[in-house]
């Protein structure tokens, strides 16, 4: 190919053979013959080779020439040593896919806008006054007949429904849409229609339903004809009007819906009847804002927008805020968490791709030091010592760019799989991770930036070689007493890298396995729960005390059931319950600052806590027979016992409440987890719900058999004794709670995984270097061995430096995770690093990994033959 | 670097000097500079092609220099080299800087 640069060296050729023609001529003239003024000539004219060297450097494409050489050279050089070369790629592609597939998960679930056209304009709409995103209904309604720099406002919820069709009913996840929904989101139907304004004019309006693309494909075979079909939904008929698009998942990043029906059906489905009602937050909202309009703009008007509420329902709008926030992530609920989560990770990534770098800074820095004949020749005839760094660091690259491009594979394959993957439990969660070609930019600068780092560790190395000496001395290196050298070091930063993401993995895995098997106070496996407020049909405070009783005494005739009972709500159910504050007995002053201390408070039946599982340690259980009219009484946990007289022995004491009533301890029940898993002990008080009759009600049911198919059941009874009862939920207690421990199993996931990585790392290191020392003092160990030297003696000599360096490596490495607990416990729940089975794990896996590595070369220590290799050397 | 010869070692500035000289003259080929220095010189000043071409190259690369292909007198094509309008007027400069320089030098040692 003519390249500007052939040309040039064409012509350099011609420049110089003419040069040595001259000279040869010269001493034909002063008589020489022909052919000893050839050689003469030649010999004055010396090493052309150097000229024309010299002469290239010159040149404006120098350095692309120079480049195009040492790719050359580095690729000769990967041929020669192909393990080398697989090892190195194969390092690199870890430690850079670790960082790119934290990257991809990063810029899907945060950094982009969610999956609909002009998606940064839609933004989660919800309420000052709580965390979670939740509104109510009728304030989505003012907001949207309001708001004038609003293109669109939608609300949806979040439903499990039976579908039934060809008579199997499968519980499916779905959304109840407003009408605006599909305006909003802008997407055109894969097949028919999308519900419209029309559909969500008033209850039973429509019957038109809208599958979601994955569930037209996996319940429906990807029918054609699927639009007219008719299907039940919670046993009522609804009509198939069309299909989203493949792609479209709903305006949440992590849910999954299959099918969407209007929001007004919301009652008949049986979802509750909370549609009018003010103080029932049980809706997401979503707006669009109008293009042109900013941020601020539409704040402010959803600030007027909020006091003009606030003054129409003072009581029950008190205190009304809206916020705007980013769509996708369940509003800032996970935003917050997933953000700290994975900028840990991230940190973590780095590290890893640090340790993987390191790893391969002290094979090149080996492999330099292996050459550092060649090095010196090459000085010797004129190399500059930049050019020979050059070529280091262009080897470096091309290796770093290889591992770039099989890293790039991998984490295509991982996201896509990790978006393809569905949670093993109930909930539709997905991850909407679908790898962006921009990762290619991401890998490639990783891989640079990679490939630098590495390139540049033999620098001193290469600077400091002296031509005459390295000849001189044949290339081989002394081992003995020497200095610690930067290879050395840097196996051991490594081995302190990797330590510490294997320390952040067992951490993980331990906080998880407590979290799991924690004691929530309370057996949530194989319990149903049926909630329902029965305010909303109608009945008073006293009439539902009576309803509540008769359908106790109704489920408790029911065959297979063990226990039931109920309550107003029950621990870790999303906090419909409130604390109060506790007085001592001796408080004459009530006020808030006189108090105890601040006490969870539940109503609960007789038969609660059988039914939910919670053991009574002392005195008795509430019953029927406290009334309003018997003194008052309750159950309280051993943490509100141990708060209050600072021992057990708390039955027939009493407390104070707020309002100065003295109330008598009857029994103690054992602690447990009321609001979040974790949270520290606190105390909780259970009030006999007869003596404070409430209409919030939770249904705990304890079958002797399986759960699952209870709750139609229950359902069915409150039915019979009332159909008017709106039922807000229904179902087996376990996988309701299954989301709140899911972040724990992803962080133990990554972090496991991370661990993993850095594991291998250390094993391809460490063998890696102590092959390579083994094989350097081959020729030292057999010599050692003629002379009568024994195994033990061997290996010392051989690896003794090496395993100093894994010791101290780990135990920096252990020193540091131990530091970093307290980063983790914030990612991971119960995770404590100064665990000793932590500890001791970490050592464990260190131990072996570091044995496993070094085997190889330990047996080709051992195994020496002096006599053939003396020879062979 | 010159490889040590039998004769005077050349800074390189110094032989950037004398090639724009020499060149000055006429259009002329590498072998043709080095033979016209050291004639000029009075064989004190022998300069090796390893110093040269690069020189010349360089010279070239700067714009103070231009080439072309010609036939020599015998045998193979040479590449003629021939100052350019830049070239002239960096000679004339360097030359001053030269004298001045030396002049300076002169009047230290004979103090």
């Amino acid at each position: 190919m003519r390249f500007p640069w052939n040309g040039m060296e064409t012509d350099l050729k011609r420049e110089l053979a003419h040069h040595l023609h001259e000279l040869t001529a010269e001493y034909e003239r002063r008589g020489h013959s022909r052919e000893e003024a050839v050689r003469m000539a030649k010999r004055e004219f010396g090493g052309s080779e150097q000229v024309k060297e010299r002469c290239r450097d010159e040149w404006r494409w120098a350095w692309m020439t120079g480049i195009r050489q040492d790719v050359t050279f580095a690729f000769r050089q990967m041929r020669r040593s192909p393990g080398f070369a697989v090892t190195a790629v194969i390092t690199l592609a870890l430690g850079i896919a670790a960082n790119v597939i934290v990257f991809g998960v990063l810029q899907a679930m945060i950094l982009q806008p969610i999956d609909v056209p002009h998606g940064d304009r839609v933004m989660t709409l919800s309420l000052t006054a709580s965390a979670f995103p939740f509104i109510a209904y009728p304030e989505v309604r003012d907001v949207r007949d309001g708001a004038t720099l609003l293109s669109a406002v939608a609300a949806f919820s979040f439903e499990n429904l039976g579908l039934e069709t060809g008579g199997v009913t499968r519980p499916v996840w779905g959304y109840g849409v407003s009408g605006q929904y599909f305006e909003l989101a802008a997407i055109k139907p894969f097949l028919g229609r999308l519900l419209e304004r029309a559909d969500d004019d008033h209850p039973g309006a429509s019957e038109a339903a809208v599958l979601s693309w994955p569930a037209w494909k996996s319940y429906f075979g990807a029918d054609p004809n699927i639009v007219g079909k008719t299907v039940r939904i919670n046993k009522h008929p609804y009509t198939i009007v069309g299909v989203t698009p493949e792609g479209f998942y709903g305006t949440e990043k992590i849910l999954l819906p299959s099918i969407f029906v209007p929001m007004a059906n919301e009652a008949s489905l049986g979802g509750g009847d909370w549609l009018e009602q003010r103080q029932v937050k049980n809706a997401f909202s979503i707006v669009r804002i109008k293009d042109g309009v900013t941020l601020p703009q539409a704040r402010a008007e959803l600030n007027t927008i909020a006091a003009r509420i606030r003054r129409q329902y003072p009581a029950e709008e008190e205190g009304l805020g809206f916020k705007l926030s980013r769509p996708g992530l369940v509003g800032d609920t996970i935003g917050g968490p997933a953000r700290a989560f994975l900028a840990g990770v991230m940190g973590l990534a780095g590290i890893v791709l640090l340790a993987a770098c390191a790893n391969l800074g002290s094979l090149f820095a080996a492999r330099t030091a292996d050459r550092a004949r060649e090095i010196a020749i090459r000085m010797a005839i004129g190399s500059s010592r930049w050019r020979i760094l050059r070529q280091t660091l262009v080897e470096a690259l091309v290796i770093s760019i290889a591992g770039g491009v099989c890293a790039f594979g991998l984490s295509w394959i991982s996201l896509t799989g990790l978006a393809t993957w569905h949670p093993p439990f109930d909930y539709p969660i997905r991850f909407s991770v679908l790898p962006q070609p921009s990762l290619i930019l991401v890998v490639l600068l990783i891989s640079v930036f990679a490939g630098v780092l590495c390139g540049v560790t033999p620098l001193r190395q290469i600077f400091n070689t002296d031509p005459n000496d390295a000849m001189k001395s044949g290339g081989t290196k002394h081992f003995g007493g020497r200095r610690w050298a930067l290879r050395d070091v840097l196996l051991a930063a490594q081995i302190a890298l990797c330590c510490v993401t294997v320390t952040a993995a067992f951490v993980s895995l331990r906080g998880l396995g407590k979290a799991l098997t924690m004691d929530l106070g309370f057996k949530p496996q194989n319990a149903i729960l049926t909630k329902f407020d029965l305010g909303q049909a109608g009945y008073s405070s006293e009439a539902a005390g009576q309803f509540q009783r008769q359908l106790l005494e109704r489920v408790s005739r029911l065959p297979g059931v063990k226990a039931a009972g109920y309550a107003n709500t029950v621990p870790l159910g999303g906090g419909d319950f409130s604390s109060t504050n506790v007085f001592s007995r001796q408080t004459a002053d009530f006020r808030a600052s006189n108090r105890a201390f601040a006490s969870y408070l539940f109503d609960v039946s007789p038969g609660y806590f059988a039914a939910a599982g919670t053991p009574l340690l002392a005195g008795r259980d509430v019953s029927f027979a406290d009334t309003a009219k018997s003194p008052a009484v309750a159950v309280v946990n051993r943490e509100f016992a141990r708060r209050l007289f600072h021992s057990g022995g708390a039955v027939g004491s009493y407390f104070k409440n707020r309002s100065g009533l003295p109330i008598r301890i009857v029994g103690i029940v054992a602690d447990g987890k009321y609001l979040s898993i974790s949270e520290d002990p606190k105390p909780a008080a259970f009030y006999p719900i007869s003596q404070d009759a409430i209409t919030l009600t939770t249904l705990i049911v304890r079958p002797w058999g399986d759960a699952a198919d209870m709750a139609a059941t229950l359902r069915k009874v409150v039915r019979d004794l009332d159909s008017s009862i709106p039922i807000r939920e229904s179902s087996v207690w376990n996988s309701e709670l299954a989301m709140s421990f899911f972040p724990t199993q992803v962080a133990t996931v990554a972090l496991g995984l991370f661990g993993a990585f850095g594991l291998l790392l250390s094993i391809a290191g460490a063998f890696g270097l102590a092959s390579y020392t083994v094989s350097q003092r081959l020729r030292e160990l057999s010599i050692r061995v003629a002379l009568g030297a024994q195994a033990k003696e061997i290996l010392s000599a051989a690896l003794g430096r090496m395993l100093i360096l894994l010791g101290s490596g780990s135990v920096v490495g252990m020193v540091l995770g131990v530091a970093a607990g307290r980063l983790l416990s914030a990612i991971v729940y119960q995770a404590s690093a100064q665990d000793p089975f932590v500890l001791a794990s970490v050592a464990f896996t260190m131990v072996l990994t570091g044995s496993l590595s070094v085997a190889g070369p330990v047996r080709r220590a051992l195994h020496i033959d002096p006599a053939r290799l003396l020879r062979e050397q | 670097m010159n490889m040590p010869g039998k004769k005077t070692d050349l800074i390189q500035g110094t032989l950037d000097l004398l090639i724009l000289k020499t060149v000055a003259h006429e259009p002329i080929h590498g072998y043709g500079i080095a033979q016209r220095i050291l004639l000029t010189s009075k064989e004190i000043l022998q300069v090796q092609q390893g110093s040269l071409y690069p020189a010349l190259h360089r010279l070239q690369r700067k714009g103070l220099l231009t080439s072309e292909w010609r036939e020599s007198g015998s045998g193979p094509m040479a590449k003629f080299y021939s100052l350019t309008a830049s070239g002239r007027k960096d000679l004339q400069e360097e030359k001053a800087q030269w004298q001045r320089y030396s002049g300076a030098v002169a009047l230290v040692l004979e103090s």
